[in-house]
């Protein structure tokens, strides 16, 4: 794998975490819920609540 | 065998609506081990009272496998709600919820052992004019307590179904999913007297409510009963207010009470409490001996002003030793395969910066926090040993007398604790506080409770302050205690300070049941250890692996011309010029601008310190093998050649770590649960600020000293 692959692929990598990064920051202020992991409601309390139309209790 | 009157034969629903049940009772009777039983959810139980504090909803299915809706509400004593958990309660029954449709059903639970003190929610609940099952809980500890409970004649006197159960082992689920699979399940013939006086009166904001503000006649009805029993519009009414012609009603039947001198509120509660004595009376046989019982001969003990506090020292010390002891030999496990991961990529890749990101980024970053894992486990695991035994009610109990000194309400205790693990969880437990002011000032100094997130960046700085097996292991109990004592006494210490300031108040009381002890669920205690441990993993995994590659990128760019060291490197990349940018606040401290950067990438999450340092000292350092992060801390320098990470450096830094707020999630939390920016702010200002005082004392202090 040369070098400027090396970079390029990095370089592609790095891209893709701060997007994400900066997704999720934006998700989490669009819709706060539970404000972190700690505090949140199970997947499956979460699949329920979609199951049902409601949101994430707030 | 017949089945009792209030199963049916028939196949249960002939409509294609599915069912809502609520599930409601008293503060620790039992719902969420029912709501988990009934849906096979995970959601938290414990044995103290408060553990749920926003409803949950789950499914469970009828005898013929048509989906059922549960919805678990919080605790209360009564539908007058005084705090906010207690208003959601309130809230969905009352069908004011704009989320939540009003339930069709009511599943009452009651603790069997506590029958007449519960029997007060059961009685307003079946004002409401809903079809309600109530659901006798812990019939295992009835017969413990020298009591027999006539289940029949209860069914009699409410005129609804009352089933016998054991949530926690299973019994009585069978006919509990029967009677909720009927379709005709009867309303409560119950009927109580109301004083004569009060008739009038309930009748004249019955009608009210009905034509002003739109209730159906039986919710009017207790809506009109609730009013009455607590005269307050606000407390009743919550977020809904009530319509002025109500509201003048009500002001008007007051101000006639008022003139007649008669507590017509407190004739209205004795009346009702008259209905459920003779209730109870008919129901409740004493059979055994009434001695103290074994809770009670464990409760002599642990909450004795003088055992109690070694108890609960105890209980600590051996906490904190089984993080240590229990600990060592997986986390080496795990280093090494970290190591051995990224000796793997190095020699499977040529030089170059993907190579440079997979060792250098992601696996010394998400490596050095997975590391810690075992420690997060045993700490949950005993937490939740405490928590499934009833003894953190009891620690409740010793810590109430210290907390009421410094002003804290005593519901506090639930929401401290809980922020041990983590201040999310423990600022929404706050919503069990029915004093605003009380419950602001828990919000604010929740976050110095030393949470989980810390616990990696305590025991990196132990390790480095500590080096080698020389040392004993008390000494590094005893300052892992001391950290975690910092935390709590800074918390009193600004608990105090507040309620004389910004937040006065009168004292408050502490009224707390103490549930009895039980043995604690095996299950149940593995099933939250996993769930603590989970969110551990998926967090290495998403944020601070994320967080670790944006790291990497910004200490290994720009790149410097020519050929430098690894250190030069990082002294010129982004990361290390934001660091060089705080080092001057930073300075005085001890830190220098390699710890600046972990500082500011703290924020994100306290753990990412970790995850910090090991990018920084590993792009820093020259060596191919990748060495253990503590021996690369320890060789860090100062230009001068002084050593950066001397004991006095990691005690500063853990002081620092202590009392900063460096936690997003929390921060906005604290900004929902406070409906605006003002508080967190000053939250975010206070803590860190303390936080550079008190590290800048200690630091300069024990310079002149001669550390």
């Amino acid at each position: 794998m040369s070098s400027t692959f090396q970079t390029i692929a990095a370089l592609v990598v790095v891209a893709v975490a701060a997007i994400w990064l900066v997704w999720r920051m934006l998700e989490k202020r669009k819709n706060p819920g539970c404000g972190g992991e700690c505090g949140c409601p199970s997947s499956e309390i979460k699949t329920d609540l979609a199951k049902l139309g409601r949101g994430p209790s707030s | 065998m017949s089945l009792p009157p209030h199963i049916s034969a028939k196949p249960a629903f002939s409509t294609s609506r599915l069912p809502t049940y609520a599930l409601v009772g008293n503060p620790n009777c039992g719902k969420s081990t029912l709501f988990n039983a009934l849906t096979g959810l995970k959601q938290k139980v414990g044995n103290y009272p408060g553990v749920t504090v926003e409803k949950k909803i789950g499914t469970t299915f009828s005898q013929h496998g048509q989906p059922i809706t549960i919805i678990d509400l919080p605790g209360a004593y009564s539908l007058a709600a005084r705090s906010p958990d207690e208003a959601v309660t309130r809230d969905v029954l009352l069908g004011r919820r704009g989320d939540t449709p009003q339930p069709d059903r009511i599943l009452c639970i009651v603790d069997a052992t506590n029958l007449e003190r519960n029997l007060y929610l059961v009685h307003q609940i079946l004002d409401l004019g809903r079809p309600v099952i109530v659901v006798l809980n812990m019939m295992d500890l009835v017969a413990e307590a020298g009591l027999e409970i006539r289940a029949s004649r209860l069914e009699q006197a409410l005129g609804v179904p009352v089933i016998p159960c054991e949530a926690v082992a299973g019994r009585g689920l069978v006919e509990l999913r029967v009677a909720m699979s009927r379709h005709d399940l009867p309303l409560s013939r119950h009927a109580w007297d109301v004083p004569g006086p009060i008739a009038p009166a309930v009748a004249d904001l019955q009608a009210s409510l009905t034509l002003n503000d739109g209730k159906s006649p039986l919710s009017a009805r207790a809506e009109a009963l609730l009013l009455l029993t607590d005269l307050d519009s606000l407390r009743v009414a919550g977020s809904t207010p009530l319509s002025p012609r109500t509201n003048e009603i009500l002001r008007t039947w007051q101000t006639r009470w008022e003139g007649q001198g008669t507590d017509w509120s407190a004739a209205l509660v004795n009346s009702r409490y008259d209905a459920i004595g003779r209730i109870a009376a008919d129901v409740v046989v004493h059979v055994g001996e009434t001695g103290p019982t074994v809770s009670d001969k464990i409760d002599a003990v642990v909450t004795h002003p003088i055992w109690g506090w070694l108890v609960l020292g105890v209980v600590m010390t051996l906490l904190l030793v089984s993080i240590f002891t229990l600990a060592e030999g997986p986390m080496n496990w795990i280093d090494d395969r970290a190591a051995l991961l990224a000796e793997l990529v190095k020699s499977a890749m040529s030089a170059g910066d993907l190579r440079n990101l997979l060792t250098d980024g992601a696996v010394a970053g998400v490596g050095g926090v997975v590391k810690f894992l075992p420690q997060i486990l045993i700490l949950f695991f005993f937490i939740g040993l405490l928590e499934s035994t009833g003894y953190m009610a009891r620690a409740a109990f010793i810590m109430d007398r210290l907390m009421s000194r410094v002003g804290l309400n005593g519901k506090s205790f639930i929401p401290l604790l809980s922020s041990y693990a983590c201040a999310i969880p423990g600022i929404m437990a706050t919503r069990t506080i029915e004093d605003p002011k009380d419950r602001l000032v828990t919000i604010l100094v929740a976050p110095l409770m030393s949470c989980s997130a810390r616990l990696p960046v305590y025991l990196l700085m132990i390790a480095a302050l500590m080096p080698g097996e020389s040392v004993s292991l008390g000494a590094k109990v005893g300052l892992m205690l001391l950290m975690y004592a910092l935390g709590t006494f800074g918390a009193f210490g600004f608990a105090w300070l507040f309620k004389r300031t910004l937040l006065k108040g009168t004292p408050p009381l502490m009224i707390m049941e103490l549930p009895p002890y039980r043995l604690p669920k095996v299950r149940d205690v593995l099933l939250q250890m996993f769930e603590r441990a989970w969110i551990f993993l998926r967090r290495a995994g998403t944020v601070i692996l994320g967080i670790s590659i944006i790291l990497w990128f910004l200490s290994a760019y720009p790149k410097a011309s020519g050929h430098v060291t690894p250190a030069d490197q990082l002294a010129q990349s982004f990361a290390g010029r934001a660091g060089h940018l705080l080092e001057p606040v930073i300075k005085p401290l001890g830190f220098d601008w390699q710890i600046g950067i972990g500082l500011i990438s703290s924020f994100a999450a306290r753990e990412v310190f970790v995850s910090t340092m090991g990018v920084v000292f590993n792009a820093e350092s020259d060596k191919e093998n990748t060495a253990p992060l503590r021996t690369a801390m320890l060789a860090a320098k100062w230009p001068d050649g002084r050593a950066l990470f001397t004991p006095l450096v990691c005690l500063t830094l853990m002081i620092f770590y202590v009392f900063a707020m460096q936690c997003m999630s929390t921060i906005a939390v604290v900004k929902r649960e406070t409906n605006g920016w003002k508080w967190p702010i000053f939250q975010t200002l206070y803590m860190t600020g303390t936080a550079w005082i008190l590290s800048f004392i200690v630091f300069q202090a024990g310079r002149a000293l001669g550390f």
